[in-house]
């Protein structure tokens, strides 16, 4: 486990500090869940493989530095993470396209209801209240990959999975993409909208629950909230998917 | 017209007789009130006829939020339900009954501001909001059935992420004991769950997807939010923590600042310590308030699970436990929430085999819990409780119960203090089962009428009926004179906490007066707990201070639990809160620029509309003899000491009334009254209100 220091530092060299410092997010939670070593390891895959997340086109093979990180056991299901995500982001508290998503699974957790109270997780159940973070998806990313207008891609400084609203149409194939249904079109702006790691929402836990960590692949570990479309949205996206996925005729 | 932020603009006005729903303008007609309770006294005022009883269909409950609720405005979930109650007495009389939880910012982001009910269906029903698609729906199915399996059936129908106000049989059967509650234990008591039934109205489920918006930039509203977090204490704003830690100057071990090393959520898994928690570590202020190991004592942390509460409060003081022999021993599922009073079903029993810590203690409080919540009883803080013990060891019971209904109660575990007593009694409550579960039912004051109580059940200090039929709530105990006027003013227990969070916020009282200087004009304001001085002005400054937030925060809405802030638990502030954030909140959130001093004055209209309705309602306008009452006990107990003596709480009747005195000439009231006057009337803009009232004799 990492000293609260050691993980700045650690964060510092993935280029996030930069981040997390100008939003006031220097007072994180205890230790991060991986080991220096691995960062490291991991660092120089992206190095070796070559790979610039700035310059990374239509399918994202690079992989995000950070990732906010929840533990169900400290959440006490206040919501503040979902204000601050769309009132400090949005001007506007709207829980229901908050990046991070807490109140969906208040009540019953993130299975909804189980037939009888007292069954589940969330307030009606076991008290656990799970938060549903971005899991900043390795490739394939499935709500860039189905993106018609090519409008998700990897932030140059974060590796994060953006929405590039001036490319954006609103027309929603990702919210059906992710399996976690962590991505949502806001009905003011029709625009799509996702965690774009900025912070706030670790910033503004009142019990250290959600962390900014340096990024590790959690799509395997974590059930999937709705069966995913499978898209594959353009065809130039399906043209870059080929040299590796397609067999040559 | 200007549109504003914080309000969605349209409030929800629902006729049960005629099955009428129409959608009014907030701005346009309620801006002024602000919402919440300022919204239903309105709401009474205007449009219920002088004189109506709780369950006439001429009454209306008016489910009530403010600009504030559902934005990040820290503490901001709370809903206020306003409507003529049935529990004063004699008369029944305007109150509120108030909730936290999720529902009232869930109704604000199905773009609702307010909910008005009016009439009465004629079968049971209940009313779906699902954002801007409202129905009244048949409740046939689910009438009957406790709350939390008519939550369940709503969820069923609104979705797992919806929010579900409903009653239990208790509300159904017209207990006037009865709750309104949401969120598993979040309830509003004064007897809204009775008024929601005699409109055959079960619940109000809601659900909403759309957006409060933030009028402000939202950079500056970021900055003010972090700010207010940054200076706030634990739960009723207690600014030390209750064990010496490093980086406090001061502690005191009543705080509820609890949180120290060495204690954990223990049945958390992995149990989690809630450790040190420094006023200037943000990300672990909902560590502080561990509220269950100071209402049932050391074993209820291992059986703890976390802290909970409402939408956007950063303060949990909600204990979530798990009591896995509740289940074992009764049926009735553990895990049970709750803040303070909601525990207090142990007060039932005179004592238990193993302690008032032990496990029946423990066991009592979550039993118990469980059991009102879902039928839905109102405990009036805690009076109820009270209330039997006294009935039961003074021979009531016996003498007015018939041999056949006396018999039918276990009394033996009773006395022996078996929480499993709490099963039938409560099922007996909430079906206004016999005499003694109708007189529960029915509430003190006409228990103790038709039961012809004796003068004891009024003057027994250890009782702690004040008047009306309710219990005092923080009065002479915690404030002397500025308590025991807080405790006059209103028709229940006055659910008033902006005073307590000052004087028992654990600062040491120099720093008490510190800031009692700066918000009142002197530190004489404060005295020490139980160590009281003379009345004097500043003490009548700072009881109408308190009774103006309440309402202003009950109106916009805030948590009157934590707001106003009149400390905090940083030193280099000198310990000094901030009197302001009410009217910056209101302002930044709506784009209304208002002052504080332009706040105070909508709270101070507010605040008189209740009392004008009580007047109208109660037909007179003697309040300073019938209504602005204290009980014998604070100036008879004990027996042998003179008031003022040092350790106690006893005031002095001449004192009281210089006291009533001094507050009417703030309030601009008549001193012979207790009323308004004309010129406060119309002061405030109630220049109608004092018209009316002039022409029924009342002015």
């Amino acid at each position: 486990m990492l000293s609260r220091e050691e993980e700045m530092e650690v964060l510092g060299k993935l280029g996030l500090t930069k981040v997390t410092s100008r939003r006031g997010f220097l007072k994180l939670g205890a230790a991060a869940g991986v080991s220096v070593a691995a960062v490291s390891a991991f660092g120089g895959i992206v190095k070796a493989a070559g790979f610039n997340a700035s310059t990374s086109g239509l399918v994202i093979m690079t992989n995000a530095k950070g990732m906010i990180l929840a533990d169900p056991t400290r959440c006490v299901g206040c919501r503040r993470c979902e204000l601050a995500c769309t009132e400090f982001n949005d001007g506007k508290s709207q829980p229901s396209i908050a990046r991070v998503q807490v109140g969906r699974n208040y009540n019953f957790g993130p299975k909804g209801m189980q037939g009888s109270f007292w069954s589940g997780e969330g307030e009606f159940g076991d008290f656990r209240i799970v938060q549903d973070t971005c899991k900043q998806c390795p490739h394939p990313v499935p709500c860039a990959t189905a993106c018609p207008q090519g409008a998700i891609v990897a932030d140059a400084e974060t590796g994060a999975r953006v929405v590039d609203s001036s490319k954006c149409i609103g027309c929603g194939l990702c919210t059906g993409a992710c399996p976690w249904e962590m991505i949502h079109v806001d009905p003011d702006t029709h625009k799509a909208t996702k965690c774009f790691l900025c912070g706030e929402c670790a910033s503004a836990c009142p019990t250290g629950a959600l962390r900014m960590v340096p990024w590790r692949d959690t799509t395997k570990n974590t059930p999937p909230r709705q069966a995913a479309m499978k898209v594959i949205g353009a065809g130039s996206v399906q043209q870059a998917c080929a040299p590796c996925h397609v067999k040559p005729q | 017209m200007a549109t504003y932020g914080g309000w969605t603009g349209k409030t929800l006005r629902v006729n049960l007789s005629t099955g009428k729903i129409t959608v009014e303008d907030t701005i346009e007609r309620y801006k002024d009130y602000l919402g919440g309770t300022g919204l239903g006294y309105k709401v009474l005022w205007d449009e219920v006829p002088a004189g109506t009883k709780a369950f006439d269909e001429a009454n209306k409950i008016i489910f009530g939020v403010g600009p504030l609720t559902g934005t990040g405005a820290p503490s901001g979930g709370r809903v206020s339900i306003t409507a003529i109650s049935p529990t004063p007495w004699p008369v029944e009389l305007v109150a509120t009954g108030h909730m936290g939880g999720h529902w009232g910012a869930e109704l604000k982001f199905a773009g609702w501001d307010n909910v008005i009910i009016e009439g009465k269906a004629d079968k049971p029903v209940w009313l779906s909001i699902v954002d801007d698609k409202v129905e009244i729906k048949d409740a046939s199915q689910i009438w009957g059935n406790g709350i939390y399996r008519a939550t369940q059936q709503i969820l069923e129908e609104i979705g797992p992420e919806g929010h579900v106000a409903a009653i239990g049989q208790a509300g159904e059967n017209l207990v006037r004991m009865s709750v309104v509650m949401n969120d598993m234990s979040h309830s509003a008591g004064a007897g809204m769950g009775a008024v929601m039934g005699s409109k055959n109205l079960k619940a109000i489920g809601v659900r909403g997807t759309g957006a409060v918006r933030i009028a402000a930039d939202k950079a500056e509203w970021r900055d003010y939010i972090k700010y207010i977090i940054s200076i706030m204490g634990a739960n009723n704003s207690h600014a030390v923590p209750s064990t010496p830690q490093p980086w406090a100057e001061y502690y005191n071990p009543g705080s509820r600042w609890l949180a120290r090393k060495g204690l954990f959520w223990g049945a958390a898994n992995p149990p989690i310590e809630t450790g040190e928690c420094s006023a200037y570590d943000v990300n672990r202020i909902g560590f502080r308030s561990f509220l269950g190991v100071m209402y049932l004592g050391p074993l209820a942390e291992r059986f703890t699970v976390r802290q909970g509460g409402c939408h956007s409060c950063p303060i949990r003081c909600m204990t979530h436990m798990n009591v896995p022999s509740v289940q074992e021993k009764w049926g009735v599922n553990g895990y049970a929430a709750n803040t303070c009073g909601g525990w207090g079903a142990r007060s039932f029993f005179k004592s238990f085999p193993d302690g008032s810590q032990g496990m029946s203690s423990i066991e009592a409080a979550v039993l118990g819990s469980k059991l009102a919540d879902d039928y839905g009883v109102w405990n009036n803080y805690g009076l109820m409780q009270s209330d039997l013990v006294y009935a039961y060891y003074r021979g009531y019971v016996k003498a007015k119960l018939g041999k056949k209904e006396y018999d039918s109660y276990d009394w033996k575990k009773y006395e022996a203090g078996d929480p499993g007593f709490l099963m039938d009694l409560y099922k007996r409550i909430a079906y206004k089962d016999g005499e003694l579960g109708t007189m529960l039912a029915e509430g003190s004051g006409r228990m103790a009428e038709k039961w012809g109580f004796g003068q004891d059940y009024f003057t027994d200090h250890d009782i702690v009926y004040w008047k009306m039929g309710h219990p005092k709530h923080h009065s002479a105990e915690d404030a002397g004179q500025v308590g025991v006027l807080i405790n006059m003013m209103y028709n229940r227990d006055p659910q008033c906490h902006s005073h307590t969070n000052l004087v028992r916020n654990g600062l040491p009282l120099k720093v008490q007066k510190q800031i009692a200087e700066k918000l009142f004009g002197s530190g004489d304001a404060v005295d020490a707990v139980n160590n009281y001085t003379p009345m004097n002005r500043y003490k009548a400054v700072f009881a109408k201070w308190s009774l103006l937030r309440k309402e202003l925060d009950d109106s916009l809405t805030l948590c009157n639990w934590m707001y106003p802030f009149s400390g905090s638990p940083l030193k280099e502030r000198g310990y000094v809160g901030d009197d302001d954030l009410e009217s910056k909140l209101y302002s930044l959130a709506t784009g209304d620029q208002k002052s504080k001093e332009e706040m105070d004055l909508l709270a101070e209209r507010i605040f008189n509309l209740h009392r004008a309705l009580t007047i109208r309602d109660w037909g007179t306008k003697e309040m300073r003899a019938l209504h602005d009452t204290a009980p014998e006990w604070i100036f008879e107990w004990p027996p042998d000491k003179a008031p003022f003596t040092p350790g106690h709480y006893k005031m002095d009747r001449g004192d009281i009334e210089l006291a009533k005195n001094m507050l009417y000439t703030e309030l601009g009231w008549d001193g012979a009254t207790g009323a308004p006057t004309r010129y406060t009337y119309e002061r405030l803009g109630l220049k109608d209100v004092a018209d009316k009232l002039e022409a029924s004799g009342l002015l």
